[in-house]
């Protein structure tokens, strides 16, 4: 039962929701501002990258070095929650079987994996690690992003000693141009020290 | 190479920029709802209404100043870019007189919203315990200002925030349960005052509306600032005009849930702007609406006791900030830019204007029961004073400055050319001109305090800054000078606005352009 003190009228109804919905209108109004170019440009690039990291492959091999590189893999793949492969690319020379036994390379490629692994588990990511045979690397990741659908490949990189025309190695260069998706490259300036990883592998890369 | 120099940091969001300008005039209807009942009786919400109406003016001037020149100074800056040293000093004067009532008449606001729970602390019947209680608080406020504690922005935002849905809720259930139109038309009727105490209500009126400038103050912190501070500004005002407005139409129209004590045989709104229900009239006002009144009664009063806590240290920070700017600008002596070795605070100022506020706060003990309305009499005096510079030199900038991109402009405006330069003259600057001129004039006729005190404290100031630019070598009435083209440069480039700085630049080459072609004829 209405006590009977209170006055409800029609005027007063539609004095308080109107009041209410002022209120509500012009903070709404306040918080939606148009954005500038600049915030355009970002906002885009958000959307961009949304997409791009649906499913993230890194890549490992004796001669990529991509430590440095899954940490910032696990942390997007993390925000993004995005699916992440970890893929160590073991090249089987053409002077053996396809099928030949590489011990020490597998045994490095455990090593790298179990790393890749445990800065996965240290983001809180759950990850896929996986040891590939190929005759040669660039053509083993592309296969494998194409049979995962990789939105994203990402991998360190490294110059070749003497330059051949391809000036990140030419695995890394080929992969760039033949993936049919972004390729996430970390290149090691002249005086950077994306390399050098020597907690990683405990002695200077530089080295 | 010359390192960088420290600049504020942009961190302040649009909820931030709002509740910075809401912590400062959302606290003002709390004490000027009773103050403007207490004289202009039934025609309170006609008073909030002309005062409202002058104050979308003067709000439209401030959001225009401020997003095209966002720098901390505020009026006193505008001032002095559009009208010279001499003027900018008299604005920034007045709004130090603000400032330092602010501190005194919140502080006093804020202990009378607590009385409403602690009745020993009422300023009535106990005015030794409230005034003593009033002063400690302003020298706790200084002394924290000192040591450099301040509210932050979040803790200003939730306290917004809480206000505003806490204001909303009073008005929703006060017009839902408690509201009859009928009785606000007959209390109109009966309590409509003379044209005197009209012109009163209305200049008292314009202290629920008194704060915008904090706005200005935070723009050097905002994101974006001529983006946003536009909307924050237009935002305020159109919520400070909503509270203004009905809440004024709710009190003459409602009907209580019970007869408050010591209202027997007198209308609501009267009992409000009575001297012992003046500074608490929300308070009171939220406890006698039905059902929602037995939660309002607690939480109302210390709600809005924080909230002009916070405004009253608002006054604290914003007397000595504006004192510092002054003094960087050479209105001032460089005493005033001292900074405490230990904290980094401007101590001078801060011990400065919290003494002046004490001084004023004796003086309006010394009123007795008329206290709070001395303390709003010198603060209509201060605003109306400060917001007359502010129109003219909106007008003046308007002339003198019209390549400044302004990401906000007045509309109504007059176009013409002068020196060659397309300008518009605003329409509603000049009607805001006349609105508050008249506001200025009223508060002179009807406040015999504020006649006097006001232009007292305008003489001290100009005849101390005469000596202080005597003494210094400086023109007394010129200005100093300044490259305002570089400065605005420099402005929209440390305030991210990049495309309005191309603006600029491009308007200013146009114009070199153009007077080279004219040159050989």
């Amino acid at each position: 039962m209405i006590d009977s003190s209170l006055h409800v009228t029609a005027v007063g109804a539609v004095c308080a929701v109107s009041v209410v919905l002022m209120i509500m209108g012009t903070l709404w109004w306040m918080t939606h501002a148009p954005r500038s170019r600049a915030e355009q440009v970002a906002r885009v690039a958000e959307r961009v990258l949304r997409q791009m990291v649906g499913s993230i492959i890194v890549v490992f091999s004796q001669e990529i070095r991509s430590e440095h590189m899954m940490v910032l893999a696990a942390r997007l793949a993390r925000r993004e929650r995005a699916d992440l492969l970890a893929a160590y690319v073991v090249e089987v020379p053409f002077t053996l079987p396809a099928t030949a036994t590489m011990e020490t390379e597998d045994r490095a490629a455990l090593d790298t994996l179990a790393a890749a692994e445990a800065i996965a588990q240290k983001h809180g990511v759950s990850i896929r690690a996986q040891t590939i045979h190929g005759r040669q690397t660039s053509q083993a990741v592309l296969d494998l992003a194409k049979r995962e659908k990789a939105n994203l490949i990402v991998m360190g990189s490294y110059r070749e000693a003497k330059y051949m025309g391809a000036p990140l190695g030419r695995a890394i260069e080929q992969i760039a141009n033949g993936a049919k998706c972004d390729v996430l490259i970390g290149v090691e300036g002249q005086y950077g020290s994306l390399l050098r990883t020597e907690s990683l592998n405990g002695k200077d890369a530089s080295e | 190479m010359k390192p960088a120099q420290p600049s504020l940091r942009r961190s302040v969001t649009p909820w931030g920029s709002y509740s910075w300008g809401y912590a400062d005039v959302g606290a003002d209807i709390f004490v000027a709802l009773g103050l403007v009942f207490g004289v202009a009786g039934g025609a309170s919400n006609i008073a909030f209404l002309f005062a409202g109406l002058v104050y979308v003016c003067v709000g439209l001037a401030y959001t225009e100043l401020a997003a095209a020149y966002p720098v901390a100074g505020g009026g006193q800056y505008f001032v002095m870019r559009g009208l010279g040293d001499f003027l900018g000093f008299i604005a920034g004067w007045a709004v130090l007189l603000d400032f330092t009532i602010d501190i005194a008449l919140f502080a006093w606001g804020s202990i009378g919203y607590m009385s409403t729970l602690i009745p020993q602390l009422s300023s009535t019947s106990h005015p030794i315990s409230h005034f003593v209680t009033v002063l400690f608080v302003v020298a706790a406020l200084a002394v924290l200002n000192i040591v450099g504690v301040r509210e932050s922005t979040a803790f200003q935002g939730v306290v917004s925030a809480l206000d505003m849905l806490s204001e909303t809720s009073i008005l929703f259930f006060g017009f839902l349960f408690a509201f009859r139109p009928e009785l606000l038309i007959h209390s109109m009727q009966i309590g409509w005052p003379t044209s005197f105490q009209l012109m009163n209500g209305i200049s008292l009126a314009i202290i629920s509306f008194v704060g915008l400038e904090s706005i200005s103050h935070a723009a050097e912190e905002t994101q974006r600032p001529a983006s946003i501070i536009p909307r924050t500004s237009i935002s305020l005002i159109l919520t400070i005009l909503i509270f203004a407005l009905s809440y004024s139409n709710l009190a003459l129209g409602m009907q209580p849930w019970h007869t408050p004590v010591g209202a027997e045989g007198q209308p609501f709104w009267h009992f409000l702007g009575t001297p012992e229900n003046a500074d608490k009239a929300v308070a009171i006002m939220s406890a006698n609406i039905p059902l929602f009144g037995v939660l309002a009664a607690v939480y109302v009063p210390l709600l809005g006791a924080i909230l002009l806590l916070i405004s009253s240290n608002s006054g604290v920070f914003g007397s000595s900030r504006i004192a510092y700017s002054m003094s960087q600008s050479r209105l001032l002596p460089t005493l005033f830019e001292r900074v405490h070795p230990r904290y980094r605070t401007p101590v001078v100022s801060i011990v400065a204007f919290s003494g002046v506020a004490i001084v004023e706060l004796i003086f309006a003990a010394l009123q007795g029961s008329g206290g709070f309305e001395f303390l709003g009499d010198l603060y209509a005096f201060g605003a109306a004073a400060s917001y007359t510079l502010v129109f003219i030199a909106l007008m003046a900038l308007r002339i003198n400055d019209p390549l400044t991109p302004r990401a906000f402009k007045i509309p109504f405006n007059i176009p013409f050319k002068y020196k060659g330069e397309a300008v518009d003259f605003p329409l509603i600057g000049a009607l805001g001109l006349v609105g508050i001129l008249s506001i200025l004039v009223f508060v002179l006729i009807t406040h015999h305090i504020g006649r006097i005190a006001g232009p007292a404290w305008i003489i001290i100031g100009i005849i101390f800054y005469f000596i202080y630019r005597k003494r210094k070598g400086f023109s007394l009435f010129g200005s100093l000078p300044r490259d305002w083209q570089a400065s605005q440069i420099a402005i929209l480039r440390e305030a991210g606005e990049l495309e309005l700085m191309d603006e600029y630049v491009g308007k200013l080459k146009a114009r070199e352009k153009r007077i080279q072609d004219e040159g050989p004829q």
